[in-house]
């Protein structure tokens, strides 16, 4: 066992890392030592890279122990860059976190400053100048390279900045070159972020957290408000929308809805979002109240500005739109339905079910309107999984059964309409599948079926019969 | 003494009140108010209700199903639970076409039970029944509560055309008071709301009307000429008992639905259909000749309905 990580304490009595834990306690005997746990340390990361939202929407993890946060345009709204991020520092030191923090135009020169360095703002002019005396570790570089470059006496990184830069490519390959170009900032480096980036958010800071639901649906309505004007800018409506709220000790949720048609009525958005909160109520932990609120449009459309008739009309249209989002954001997409009709001949592949909130904007849907190709009548209910039935007395070679036992339940047919054969589609169930003879029963208590043969008599496998709908 | 009628009059007024709400003629006090409406307006005022077609049926009901309240459609066992959905679906293809501009959808809140034991609705089978499946949605609900609460939601939306609330058998959070505030619902959005209760027995509830839906067998198939087409299965054919209505007389009937012309027909009677056969006939072995006779058995053999 080794030690991976240790604090200021253990620094100070001078552990090093990838010590043996046996030379440590023999060091300090009454050393506490924690098993690693990388996945908590990730939570945390994770968990720390969320709260840096509040700052940017542009984090990115790096590696198990760093985070770039790309601050382009953000740093007025927190009184420039010395001051965001003594901002960030200070709020991580008083949630009990040890961070080390630097800014400048390149990720690479941050990293390297921020671990290496003093941390602290950085100029254009002075870049050079800090990363000058730097170890060349500073550049993000693999440990063997490190290693190579320190035997060559090449300790610092303004040993390779005036060194030819031809012998070192062949030496260490263009990965060093490309490094080091990236911590001077002449190579442009993108940093991906964690999360897709909102094409439109607003937010409001609050001097007093909040609790309640209600006072929290009463400012999402306030922010769906300013929102409005720039939806109507760009002449589109949200379709799915985020809500993030910053907890006060740093937890973050987010509360994702979405709309059946492109919103932009502030009191329709906070609708929306009353039926996911009540959804969500129990995960949603409201601690000490929220300090942040951020209503982000992850997804718009179109959105056609219709006049108001008199006859009231687009009204009714409107109320099934309300009711399909409130009843999607509440119970989940998929609770509610429509059928859209396929071109298939198979009776469960005829109809497809998809959630009305995606389906209902689009009007018609993916269906094609020239299905007709003629068929039999088709049961009004049918099993979602044809179950067996046990035949005793059928006419050979393709009849109606006689009787039929279903369920425990004996049935004496006294009437049939078919066979109406259905071929299994080919190119879907392979050249194997056999066909289907549906027939419509009527039993003697007036009890109409549909029942199927698979297979013929006669051969091998023998037939098998299926109950697979009722007719009213 | 000086209390007595002011506490009269707050009676009054409260009662008043519980009238209006249960849309019931208002006794009394209203009762001048009344006439002068009714001078005005006239049959306006008549409550909206969807004429079946059928006379028989329609002078029992008053003149329909209402199509600002709740009514029940109930199905004995789960076996015909087709039957009811059927008879329902009928009714609410009526009211579809009543409604104004034709467009409005019909929201189906299904139960998982009944789902899984008769069928979930099919859409081909719809367009045959003579709906429109695009018009139509279909929810799905976990829970009783969450049925409840899209019911009395699509209610209040007005964006139905009718709303049809599967529920099976009688369950114990499904009571009067859930009933009477679904009624209460879908008289004040002035919209129909059907309950269907699958396999369930006779309850109290505060449905003005309660069918019970059972299977017929079908009629049989016209040829162009007129002529039938022996041993064929056409339009659907169910048996009506009219269990609850302002007329105290049960009523029962058969009727077919076309769905072509969307329309009910009386139906003749045809063929009896058999009595229930039991699962166990119920009759013991005969009694030993020379033997003495073997001990009886504790209790008594019942007839058990066959289980479905």
């Amino acid at each position: 066992m080794r030690l991976t990580a240790l604090d200021e304490a253990a620094e100070a009595i001078g552990l090093r890392k990838n010590q043996a834990v046996a030379e440590a306690r023999a060091i300090c005997p009454k050393l506490d030592v924690v098993e690693e746990d990388p996945a908590a340390d990730r939570r945390l990361l994770d968990g720390i890279a969320d709260w840096c939202d509040r700052y940017t929407p542009l984090v990115a993890l790096d590696g198990r122990d760093g985070l770039f946060l790309d601050i382009t345009g953000c740093t007025h709204l927190f009184g420039g860059e010395k001051a965001l991020l003594q901002d960030v520092l200070s709020r991580l030191f008083q949630m009990g976190i040890d961070a080390r923090g630097a800014i400048s135009s390149a990720p690479g020169l941050s990293w390297g400053i921020a671990r290496f360095g003093n941390g602290g703002v950085i100029a254009d002019q002075e870049m050079e100048l800090v990363l000058s005396p730097l170890p060349v570790a500073a550049l993000r570089l693999e440990e063997e390279t490190v290693a190579a470059l320190q035997k060559l006496g090449l300790k610092q990184v303004g040993d390779l900045i005036h060194a030819p830069r031809a012998p070192l490519a062949r030496r260490f390959g263009a990965h060093l070159l490309l490094r080091l170009d990236q911590a001077l900032g002449l190579d442009e480096e993108p940093v991906s972020p964690r999360r897709p980036v909102a094409s439109l958010s607003a937010e409001r800071r609050l001097a007093e957290p909040v609790q309640a639901e209600e006072d929290i649906l009463h400012l999402t309505g306030q922010i769906a408000l300013s929102l409005k004007t720039s939806l109507e800018e760009r002449g589109t409506g949200g379709r799915a929308f985020e809500l993030v709220l910053f907890r006060v000790d740093g937890r973050v949720f987010r509360v994702a809805a979405g709309a059946s048609q492109p919103l932009r009525d502030p009191s329709r958005i906070a609708a929306l979002f009353s039926e996911r909160l009540h959804a969500v109520h129990d995960d949603l932990d409201a601690g000490y109240g929220f300090e942040i609120l951020r209503l982000n449009v992850t997804r718009h459309e179109a959105f056609d500005a219709a006049q108001e008739d008199f006859a009231g009309d687009r009204q009714k249209h409107v109320s099934l739109a309300g009711f399909v989002d409130r009843v999607s954001a509440r119970l989940g997409e998929d609770c509610l339905q429509s059928f859209h009709l396929c071109e298939s001949h198979v009776p469960e592949r005829a109809v497809i079910a998809a959630p009305a909130i995606r389906t209902l904007s689009s009007g018609k849907g993916p269906e094609k309107s020239g299905v007709s190709w003629s068929r039999g009548e088709r049961p009004l209910r049918l099993f979602p999984r044809p179950e067996a039935v046990e035949v005793f007395l059928a006419e050979v070679p393709e009849g109606p059964p006689e009787s039929f036992r279903w369920r425990r339940m004996l049935h004496r047919v006294s009437r049939s309409e078919g066979p109406e054969r259905l071929a299994m589609e080919w190119w879907i169930d392979g050249p194997e599948a056999g066909a289907r003879d549906y027939f419509r029963i009527e039993d003697d208590t007036g009890h109409r079926f549909w029942i199927y043969r698979e297979g013929l008599y006669g051969q091998l496998p023998p037939p098998r019969w299926f109950m697979h709908g009722i007719f009213a | 003494m000086v209390q007595a009628p002011m506490a009269r009059e707050q009676l009054f007024a409260l009662r008043e009140e519980i009238a209006r709400l249960e849309g019931k003629p208002v006794p009394a006090m209203a009762a001048a108010r009344q006439e002068a409406l009714a001078e005005r307006g006239g049959r306006d005022r008549e409550k909206p209700r969807l004429s079946l077609g059928i006379s028989m049926l329609d002078e029992a009901l008053e003149g329909g199903v209402p199509l600002d309240g709740l009514s029940e459609i109930r199905s004995s066992c789960l076996r015909d639970a087709t039957a009811s959905a059927g008879f329902a679906l009928a009714i609410s293809a009526l009211m579809q076409r009543q409604a104004a501009a034709d467009a409005t959808p019909i929201l189906w809140i299904a139960d998982r039970v009944t789902a899984m034991e008769a069928g979930v609705p099919y859409a081909l089978g719809l367009k045959d029944f003579g709906l429109d499946p695009q018009r139509f949605l279909h929810a799905a609900p976990r829970k009783l509560d969450e049925a409840l609460w899209l019911a009395e939601t699509a209610v209040e939306s007005g964006a139905f055309a009718v709303t049809l609330l599967e529920v099976k058998g009688n369950p114990a959070h499904f009571g009067l008071t859930e009933s009477r505030r679904l009624s209460l619902r879908a008289r004040a959005a002035g919209r129909p709301l059907l309950l269907l209760r699958q396999s369930g027995e006779e309850e109290a509830s505060s449905a003005a009307l309660r069918f019970l839906v059972e299977p017929a067998p079908a009629a049989i198939r016209l040829l162009p000429d007129r002529s039938m087409l022996g041993g064929s299965i056409g339009n659907p054919v169910f048996r009506l008992t009219l269990e609850k209505s302002r007329n105290p007389a049960p009523l029962s009937l058969i009727l077919e639905w076309n769905p072509h012309d969307r329309q009910f027909f009386p139906a003749r009677e045809q063929a009896r259909p058999p009595l229930k056969r039991t699962a166990h006939p119920g009759s013991r072995l005969s009694a030993s000749l020379n033997r003495p006779d073997r001990p009886q058995e504790m209790g008594a053999v019942l007839a058990f309905d066959q289980a479905s």
